[in-house]
């Protein structure tokens, strides 16, 4: 947090001033945000040093570590490909692994579930809602 | 009566705006009473739609799915013990153990009731409370309203969070996100990195949807729980609760209801802390308190009454002063602005008929919850047998293209993925998102007041200290960052003396 107050300090010193008699110049602000952010993060370190506030020690010993990197790789992955792609292609990508992540097994029931609901869904938001959603690679299909 | 007053009347009872609110109601009940799934998770679902809806409509199906929300929760915590909002925890305690008596028809019958009374209270104080408070808060000036937001945020740190610190940690984090874009003042750019998308800010929307649905999405990767349990749903007989149950619900209701309200009103303390504290106060009062924790009608009408009631207080706030009481009410303040609609007094002045056709939406709310859950409840109980491997995959879709269809812009999809880590960060170092969202929801508004008013005083602070509006909140402010300090101390000391 002292670290990113600092970063944040740097950019705010950075802001261009404006010449105006009597106002509050564009950087005042986050000045008063460095000022606090500076203060609580000092506070959470005190906090974190003395053993009064330490007692609680949290748990996570649940997180399936494994499953949530390789959702966020999917994500990036799904990301950096949906301009291109387009939501129909992307998004029966991104529905059927995220299947197989929360447990389904059955790769017939991914594959049609994939298709049917992502096509579903951009239908629906396209041509009910008129929501302007790219079709992508795919975009001779839709016209 | 002011002709406001009519013509909202006339504009809720509208055919479409009825039959957005049926919609919003159904939709509630369904999302409300699935685990892993919060009432605003289902509003940023719906949210995509709203754009291209009329204002009054698209928040008419807001409040529908925000009241019948909370009612579904119970519904899950009644039949599985597994409560379907946080709001509906304190209703497993004697839902559960009543429902596996054979009786969950029963059950469900009280806690729809409880919550339609509840919420129907709540009305009443949104109708004649709001006028009261709107015309006060126009007399609020700059230095008033900067510290009714201080006030505001620093209530929500105290309530939101196990420790103040990392609550308003979270706040002024906010804060500093909503710097990002033009400066409200001179139009100055700030942190934009000559990016030509950051130059109107981060959106509001894109940052909520992040930060609510994807730590829930990696959530429930732990939950091993497939969604396929039938349990007691198959077991409803007869809904209707019996005249003794009506007799015995009278006390828990009257205590629940007005506690809900209240505690509504208060930004941040939310529908949880409402339920268990009418739960407590209906036991302390009941004359059979043994009977609690073991299938109590009365156990289950006290928290379910409270948790609706808590839906119109919310909403006194974030229609009167702009500020919300909850994520729910911080994303209808966003939906109001995408329509141009500013909360706030001047929303009763400038938009009368709006403003009160809200509130009669909001009666029509509650009117279709009971209705539709009363219903419906046997086939809307077989929602909880759709498998989360089907419905995760559709809230990360939906969630995608809820953020694209704003502006139509990529830009804010990889907006929306990047506050979604940070949402899984702050989870895990336990620090509340819900200060977050307040301060960017008041962060512009916080900014422009504080300038403002200094401007108008010729950088003297004291500004702030004469005026008595803006003194006492910030006294309140202050006592609230006190009280918050002493409860965890006092939690501390707890801890220290069990172990």
């Amino acid at each position: 947090m002292l670290l990113m107050c600092g970063g944040y300090a740097y950019l705010t010193a950075n802001l261009p001033s404006r010449d105006i008699q009597n106002s509050t110049q564009p950087s005042f602000f986050p000045w008063v945000i460095v000022a606090c952010m500076s203060l609580l993060s000092f506070a959470l370190l005190v906090q974190g040093l003395l053993p009064y506030f330490n007692s609680e020690i949290l748990n996570r010993s649940g997180i399936p570590a494994k499953r949530i990197t390789i959702a966020l790789v999917l994500a990036i992955a799904y990301m950096a490909t949906l301009p291109w792609l387009g939501f129909v292609a992307a998004n029966i990508l991104l529905f059927a692994g995220l299947m197989y992540l929360y447990g389904e097994q059955r790769p017939i029931w991914v594959v049609v579930s994939s298709i049917v609901v992502s096509m579903t869904v951009f239908i629906l938001f396209r041509e009910i809602f008129q929501i302007r959603l790219t079709a992508g690679i795919l975009e001779g299909l839709f016209r | 009566m002011s002709p406001d007053v009519l013509d909202g009347f006339f504009q809720a009872t509208q055919f479409n705006t009825i039959i957005a609110v049926a919609i919003g109601c159904l939709v509630g009940l369904i999302v409300g009473m699935i685990p892993g799934l919060t009432i605003s998770t289902g509003i940023i679902i719906v949210l995509p739609l709203t754009f291209v809806l009329e204002p009054e409509i698209s928040i008419a199906l807001l409040l529908g799915l925000y009241v019948s929300g909370m009612t579904g929760g119970s519904f899950s915590a009644i039949l599985l013990n597994i409560p379907g909002t946080p709001s509906a925890s304190a209703t497993a305690i004697d839902g559960n153990p009543m429902a596996k008596g054979g009786e969950a028809g029963r059950a469900l019958g009280i806690a729809i009731i409880a919550s339609f009374v509840g919420g129907l209270f709540s009305f009443f104080c949104l109708f004649f409370i709001s006028p009261i408070l709107a015309d006060i808060a126009l007399q609020f000036k700059s230095p008033d309203l900067f510290s009714l937001m201080i006030f505001g945020l620093t209530i929500i740190c105290s309530f939101a969070a196990k420790s103040l610190v990392k609550g308003l940690l979270a706040a002024v984090i906010g804060l500093a996100i909503i710097t990002i874009g033009q400066d409200p003042m001179m139009g100055t750019q700030r942190f934009t990195f000559g990016q030509v998308n950051l130059t109107a800010g981060i959106h509001f929307l894109t940052a909520l949807i992040g930060l609510f649905a994807i730590p829930q999405l990696v959530d429930n990767f732990a939950d091993r729980n497939n969604g396929t349990e039938e349990g007691n749903a198959t077991k409803i007989k007869s809904i209707f609760p019996k005249i003794t149950d009506l007799k015995q619900m009278r006390l828990p209701v009257a205590i629940g209801s007005p506690i809900g309200s209240f505690l509504g009103i208060l930004p941040g303390a939310g529908g949880p802390i409402a339920a268990f504290i009418s739960y407590d106060y209906s036991k302390k009062l009941s004359k059979y308190p043994e009977e609690y924790g073991n299938g109590s009608p009365q156990g289950i009408a006290a928290p379910e009454s409270a948790n609706n009631a808590v839906t119109g207080g919310a909403l006194i706030p974030m229609m009167t002063l702009g500020i919300p009481g909850d994520p729910v009410t911080a994303i209808l303040i966003a939906a109001l602005l995408i329509h141009g609609l500013v909360p706030g007094p001047l929303l009763f002045v400038e938009n009368g008929e709006f403003a009160y056709g809200v509130i009669f939406s909001f009666f029509w709310a509650n009117i279709f919850n009971i209705i539709i859950a009363l219903v419906g409840l046997r086939f809307l109980v077989k929602v909880l047998t759709i498998p989360k491997t089907l419905l995760m995959p559709l809230i990360a879709i939906l969630c995608v293209i809820g953020s694209y269809a704003l502006r139509n812009n990529f830009f804010d999809v990889y907006v929306m993925f990047s506050f979604g880590l940070l949402g899984i960060i702050m989870r895990w170092l336990d620090m509340p998102i819900v200060p977050l969202l307040l301060a960017m929801v008041l962060g512009r508004q916080i900014e422009e007041h504080l300038r403002v008013s200094l401007i108008a005083s010729k950088n003297d602070i004291t500004i702030f200290f004469t005026s008595p509006f803006s003194l006492l909140f910030l006294c309140l402010a202050a006592a609230s960052v006190f009280w918050s300090f002493w409860a965890e101390h006092k939690s501390k000391q707890g801890h220290k003396t069990t172990n």
